[in-house]
């Protein structure tokens, strides 16, 4: 059997029966850009052209998402040539398979004739259409059953895949009624005219005669066209007039990557930085922005495309970031540094578009108030940094020739060169993670040099660690000192299996603290020192006893921290962790069902409750000192026997053979084998008393580890449910893979599609553990569209965007606030129709969100009511979001005039002006960013969606979806569910969300868009029943009444 | 507080919150309740593979962990159920039921397509990039399963590939099934644990009869769950599962391995045909199978053990010493989390 792909990524069936072209060829590319008009208007008057055969079989078998608008197809099937269409210069399967279809589609569009309908009349007449279709009758007509089954493999393989509804012939010549069916050709938009395309192919063996001819067979023509369709229509239309297609089919990779930010006024190209930039603009291309018709190519082709890519970066960020970077001679300088000595590999070259952490750089760079760029520490400490030794040529070659660093901005130069280089833990890593560190610190409190050279000498080991310290900045330089400190002893526990139950019960104590922390159950007053005394006694572990010791020592301290009463058992932990305790009746309803939740992970893990585990530990303490052996000893020591191995399917011998992987289920075998019932009968002398306590630290590692896990349990997960392994298999010294020694790193899943393996587990520590979970669990939402496939690189983002926050301080004024910046901001648009200097504010503050292909539609959408409401539903709610806010900050005498959500919006702000700031609103319902601004803490950035980047610095596009939380809560505040509700509501909807995405590519935001809303219209229409409706009843429960909330605002009381 | 419920077979009724272990913790911070009636689908064949049908309960043996059982009631193939009362005598066993005039022959593999109206059965389709080559004619196949189902009660169609989808949910409607069939689209990797482990969960609050038919060339490169979890659950919620397929699954061992033993563990059987046109024996094996299964159900006696139980049924008597059973090997005592909830997706299409 021949595997024809292996790809895992990919977001629609059909485009992965291809070889791994999807490696060799991808871009990014910006879907959203070319796709966020379905239905929205076109600015300018298109041609057609024709495709066989109706629309959705087209679509299926170019796979291409069947609810985008005809608008977009023809890019989406230029994107899908070009990515996946082709290997080493020959046509992928997937491709030939579109080439075979559109041939069939003409032989049946042929037989449809001019009343383009297929029409047989019975089983005699159905002769040629079958044989098209690949099939045959079996046992022939006029036989009392006959069937249809596959006669020529190859067409019949075309007919299914395009949904050819071949039941419906079957059915009607069994019953020997007429079949018809439909089988008009579809016209579809065309950029420009169909022949500016074809004449591109002159001069080679052989030209086409339609554009689908010719982009199915010239990949380099079809990535042209996909990159024209980012451009807007304004600078679209200049580049083919001058410099003209031909000119550009050269650099169509750089203006695939880097091109979707060009845009051209009046004859002008808009540079970044604005037009006092023109002149270094000139200078950096060789052409001025006058002359874009010379700037532009020399633009995409200077330097390999780096200066392309310079750009871009530059195009995307916050206008008061480019101020800064444009001013004292930056622009120059920094692009200097970028493009190096060496322009090798090309920005083009690869999968991926390059320099994600130039872009993360520029975004999220700091400034002191000088105008400086921030130093963390001091420059002494990065001296020190930067000259560390290094794989990195590009590092060396800077170190080398750059001997002084003297000044903030030769540190800067220093990380806008370093940007090029491939890592995750190199200087530049080093220093967004302290930025945003000091960032969250008050001024006088940054970290000192002493403490930034230390975390900078153990950032390969410890960096994903350090976003503890920048979520919660009540951290001292101190602790982080003391928990490098700890976590390096950690490391150096002699034995193997003392070193993994420290690690996993060390990560789970800080794991509890985290969630205690951010729940606010811990006072911020004590975030400080009970992190110390939740860290402390790991100081020195020598032996399993202690660690089990320490382990509840610690757990102990977190307790009493998170006010747990002194009498209170261990497992009360649960309902610390499941929130606060709640006043009302919804609350406690919710706060219990998050408990019963955590405990359902913990009992399908047979886990040992904690209750077991220190009664056990007092029992043989006290056994040691003498005393008899406590009644229900031998009970609880039953417990630890519940645990049993799955039923074996394989032989030993078998899973070695089968099962490459190094690892096995140790650990859970051992504790299958600990048994405490001899040593309670016979008690031994104190030392094997010790000894058997010691067997106990295994059992707590794993359960402490299971209350993580059951905390970020992502909705709808089966393993944490069904391989009651899963836990105890979390490999915390890596032993699965012999030399790697990454125990602090971002946990790895490990055991995928190995069926004597034993099932998936994770591989490094707790950290980023939401979001590893999250990709462990999601190919169990089962997708809703045939063909459609869980968006791997996107979900897991989605998810933890729905699993890490909780909701249980959220106030009334708040959610009803969240959904009246929405409506405010579609107000504003609304408005804006009718007064265009309305207009062009709106437009101005929107330009801060959107690309300009896209902005560019929906100014042309404000220029007509019916228009801008056929575009509403295709506004990102964090766009309105932002809009009624910024518009409120910018002219705060117009903020209530739009309408009367304005109007309400306008007095809760005044009536509740903290509960309503954009400050709070952004921490309770924006998303964790942990690799664009390197945190847990949750924030609305208010960025541009970030485009599609490889390697980790893929999730830097989930991260920038910052929609789904906003309108879950304008969702809730609609249907009058209390806010303790999102608890539930969100990661249900989230879920639902997620099997509800169709999408065609890895940008494809009006995607998750539409099935953001398709699920928000099952909850309006009750289609919804796992969650229960809400009632005036539960309201009025929840929510007192405030002297200040009255009935106008909106708020349901 | 704990709750552990023992969800077996489906034909869960509550009967006592009878408490287990001894530690008077446990006392106060557990209670287990034990809410049983496991349900046992037996196959009894000769030699040749014909059924045997005209059994009595009292020919049938039952233990579990050695535990000796007394069948609650008693159905052969789609004959009434028939709820047994014990009156056995201190060194005989015998049950009072409903009429019982058949005799214990043995029966061809004939057409027994009318007799199993009670089953539910879930077509599970391998998509997968693995298929390629041979989807259409796969796809012929399942079509000819689909029809050679008349009688059936309900079906649904499930197709696999990286993730699962509910093409067509339980229905009585083969058309709709059929038309599932034929909108099934190919490509990606291949997680059939994964897709399999589902299947059962939809398939475990259903009452009665009920069958996943795996129809897959057997690579697993996407799955995170292991057989043995999938095979557990399918044991202890008494699904059967059959699976269908190719040689080509055996020059994979480890496919083969997994097909031939889940299938076993389960009560049900794997097929290795020459090619997906060649799969009509397995069909009627299956179709036969279901409707010669005796369901035999029995309220478990007391048993400390919480974890696997294993089921041992052996037929009475000398004469019927020569026949086979096949029926499960046993279950695992499971808990809520693992059969809920019930797929509102499911419901929703």
């Amino acid at each position: 059997m021949k595997k024809l792909s292996l790809r895992r990524s990919t977001i629609l069936r059909r485009s992965t029966i291809v070889a791994s072209a999807f490696f060799l060829l991808c871009s990014g590319g910006f879907l959203q850009a070319a796709t966020s008009g379905a239905g929205a208007p076109q600015s300018s008057a298109v041609e057609t052209i024709v495709i066989p055969g109706p629309l959705r079989s087209f679509m299926r078998m170019a796979a291409i998402s069947q609810k985008v608008s005809p608008d977009d197809v023809v890019p989406l099937l230029a994107r899908n040539i070009f990515m996946q269409g082709y290997q080493q210069d020959r046509q992928t399967e997937f491709l030939r398979l579109v080439d075979r279809y559109v041939q069939q589609a003409r032989e049946l569009q042929i037989l449809a004739g001019s009343a383009n309908n297929i029409h047989v009349d019975n089983c005699d007449d159905a002769g040629t259409l079958i044989q098209i279709l690949g099939y045959r009758l079996r046992e022939g007509c006029g036989t009392q059953k006959f069937f249809l089954e596959t006669a020529n493999p190859e067409r019949a393989f075309l007919t299914i895949d395009s949904g050819f509804p071949l039941t419906d012939l079957e059915e009607a010549l069994q019953r020997g009624t007429p079949f018809n069916y439909a089988y008009a050709p579809s016209r579809v938009p065309v950029l420009f005219h169909e022949s500016d395309w074809i004449t591109l192919s002159n001069g080679r063996k052989q030209s086409y005669v339609t554009l689908l001819d010719e982009l199915i067979n010239d990949p380099a023509v079809a990535r042209l066209y996909w990159a024209m369709t980012k451009v807007d229509a304004e600078t679209r239309v200049a580049l083919q007039r001058s410099p003209g297609l031909r000119r550009l089919l050269p650099v169509a990779p750089s203006l695939d990557f880097y091109g979707s930010q060009i845009v051209i006024r009046s004859g002008h190209v808009v540079v970044p930085g604005g037009a006092w930039t023109q002149v270094t603009w000139r200078d950096l291309a060789g052409a001025s922005p006058d002359n874009p018709s010379e700037f532009v190519p020399r633009l995409l082709a200077k330097d390999n495309g780096w200066l392309a890519a310079y750009f871009d970066v530059l195009s995307r960020i916050s206008e008061s970031q480019r101020e800064h970077l444009t001013e004292k001679g930056r622009l120059k300088r920094f692009y200097e540094d970028l493009r190096g000595t060496d322009l090798e590999p090309p920005a083009t070259h690869g999968v991926f578009r390059q320099v994600p952490d130039l872009l993360v750089l520029f975004t999220r760079l700091q400034w002191d108030p000088n105008g400086d760029p921030h130093v963390p520490g001091d420059l002494d400490a990065w001296k020190h940094i930067l000259h560390q030794k290094t794989d990195s040529k590009i590092i060396r070659d800077w170190s080398k020739h750059n001997r002084s660093l003297d000044t903030p901005e030769q540190l800067l130069d220093a990380m806008v060169a370093f940007s090029r280089v491939v890592t995750d833990s190199g200087p530049l890593q080093i220093y967004l993670t302290m930025c945003e560190i000091d960032e969250q610190r008050a001024p006088g409190q940054r970290l000192s040099p002493a403490t930034v050279s230390l975390l900078a000498n153990q950032f390969p080991q410890f960096n994903n660690w350090y976003l503890v310290f920048s979520e919660f900045p009540a951290l001292t330089d101190e602790s982080a000192t003391h928990f490098v400190n700890i976590a390096d002893a950690i490391d150096k526990v002699s034995n193997e299996s003392l070193r993994g139950n420290t690690l996993g019960a060390f990560q789970a104590n800080i794991g509890l603290w985290q969630v205690l922390a951010r729940q606010g159950e811990i006072p911020t007053a004590d975030l400080n020192s009970s992190w110390q005394k939740t860290i402390d006694p790991f100081t020195r572990i020598t032996s399993s006893t202690q660690l089990f010791d320490a382990t509840r020592n610690s757990l102990g301290s977190l307790l009493t921290a998170a006010g747990a009463p002194p009498n209170s058992q261990p497992s009360d932990i649960i309902s610390l962790l499941a929130g606060p305790p709640q006043n009302t009746p919804d609350g406690r309803r919710v706060h219990q069902e998050l408990a019963r939740r955590m405990d359902a992970v913990l009992e399908d893990q047979h886990l040992v409750s904690l209750d077991t585990l220190f009664s056990l530990s007092d029992g043989l303490d006290a056994m040691a000192q003498g005393k008899p052996a406590p009644a229900n000893m031998l009970a609880l020591a039953g417990e630890l026997r519940e645990f049993e191995m799955p039923r074996p399917i394989f032989t030993a011998s078998e899973k070695i053979d089968w099962s490459p992987r190094v690892y096995t289920a140790h650990h859970a075998e051992l504790q299958v084998q600990t048994d405490l019932t001899k040593v309670i009968k016979t008690p031994g002398n104190p030392a094997q008393l010790e000894a058997a306590r010691g067997q106990l630290a295994p059992f707590l590692r794993d359960t402490l580890v299971g209350l993580n896990y059951a905390y970020y349990e992502p909705p709808g997960a089966q393993i944490l449910h069904n391989n009651p392994l899963f836990v105890r298999s979390h490999d915390f010294t890596e032993i699965s893979i012999v030399g790697t020694e990454q125990f602090w790193q971002t946990p790895m899943l490990l055991g995928v599609g190995t069926p004597a393996g034993g099932g998936a587990y994770l591989m490094g520590s707790l950290t980023d553990l939401p979001h590893a979970l999250a990709m462990t669990e999601e190919d169990f939402i089962a997708p809703e569209n045939v063909q459609a496939l869980i968006w791997k690189e996107l979900v897991p983002d989605l998810l933890v965007s729905a699993t890490l926050p909780r909701w249980w301080n959220v106030t009334p004024v708040e959610l009803h606030a969240v959904a009246l910046y929405q409506r405010s901001g579609e107000e504003l648009l609304t408005a804006s129709v009718k007064d265009p200097q309305l207009r062009t504010k709106v437009a101005g503050i929107l330009a801060d969100r959107m690309t300009p292909r896209r902005l560019e539609r929906i100014e042309d959408a404000m220029q007509h009511e019916d228009d801008l409401k056929a575009m509403l539903p295709r506004m990102m709610p964090a766009d309105t979001f932002y809009l009624a806010a910024e518009f409120r900050s910018r002219y705060p005498a117009e903020a209530a005039a739009s309408g009367p959500a304005s109007q309400q919006l306008d007095d809760l702000v005044r009536q509740h002006p903290t509960d309503t700031s954009w400050q709070r609103l952004s921490k309770d319902f924006g998303v964790p960013h942990p690799t664009l601004a390197r945190t847990y803490g949750r924030e609305i950035l208010n960025v541009k969606p970030f485009p599609f980047f490889g390697g980790y610095s893929s999730r830097l596009f989930g991260e920038s979806w910052e929609s789904n939380n906003l309108y879950w809560a304008r969702l809730a505040d609609e249907m009058g569910y209390p806010p303790v509700m999102l608890n539930r509501l969100v990661p249900e909807l989230t879920r639902r969300m997620t099997a509800k995405i169709f999408a065609t590519d890895l940008e494809d935001w009006p995607a998750m868009l539409r099935a953001m809303h398709e699920t928000g219209d099952d909850l309006r229409h009750g289609k919804i029943a796992a969650l229960p409706t809400a009632t005036a009843t539960a309201l009025r429960e929840s929510q007192p009444v405030q002297p200040d909330q009255s009935a106008p605002n909106g708020i349901k009381q | 507080m704990k709750k552990y419920l023992l969800l077996l077979g489906f034909l869960a009724l509550p009967l006592a919150g009878a408490r287990t272990g001894a530690s008077a913790q446990e006392e106060t911070s557990r209670i287990r309740v034990s809410v049983v009636l496991v349900q046992l689908n037996v196959a009894v064949t000769d030699n040749k593979g014909n059924y045997i049908s005209g059994l009595k309960p009292e020919d049938f043996a039952i233990t579990e962990d050695k535990i000796q059982e007394k069948p609650a009631t008693f159905e052969e193939g789609n004959g009434p159920t028939r709820r047994l009362v014990d009156v056995s005598s201190s060194d005989k066993k015998s049950f009072t039921e409903v009429a019982d005039n058949v005799s214990s022959t043995p029966v061809s593999a004939t057409d027994g397509s009318q007799r199993f109206a009670g089953a539910n059965v879930f077509i599970l389709f391998d998509t997968s990039n693995y298929m390629y080559r041979g989807f259409v004619f796969a796809q012929d196949a399942i079509a000819d399963f689909i029809r050679s189902l008349e009688g059936v009660s309900k079906l649904a169609l499930y197709s696999y590939s990286r993730d699962l989808s509910r093409v067509t949910t339980l229905t009585p409607d083969r058309s709709q099934v059929l038309r599932g069939v034929r909108n099934t689209v190919a490509g990606d990797d291949a997680a059939l644990y994964n897709g399999l482990l589902l299947t059962v969960k939809d398939a475990a609050p259903l009452t009665g009869r009920k069958a996943i038919v795996v129809f897959s060339n057997g690579p697993d490169n996407a799955s995170l769950v292991p057989p043995e979890d999938v095979a557990e659950l399918a044991q202890s919620t008494g699904t059967i599962i059959y699976m269908i397929s190719t040689q080509q699954a055996e020059s994979e061992p480890v496919s083969t391995a997994v097909f031939e033993r889940m299938s076993k563990a389960t009560g049900g059987k794997a097929y290795f045909s020459k090619d997906w046109q060649d799969e009509k024996q397995a069909f009627n094996s299956i179709r036969d199978d279901l409707a010669h299964l005796y369901a035999i159900s029995y309220y478990p006696a007391q048993n400390a053990n919480h974890g696997w139980r294993a089921i041992n049924v052996k037929l009475v008597g000398k004469n019927l010493q020569k026949y086979h059973i096949r029926t499960r090997a046993g279950y695992r005592v499971l808990q809520t989390a693992q059969t809920q909830p019930a797929p509102e997706e499911a419901a929703a299409k």
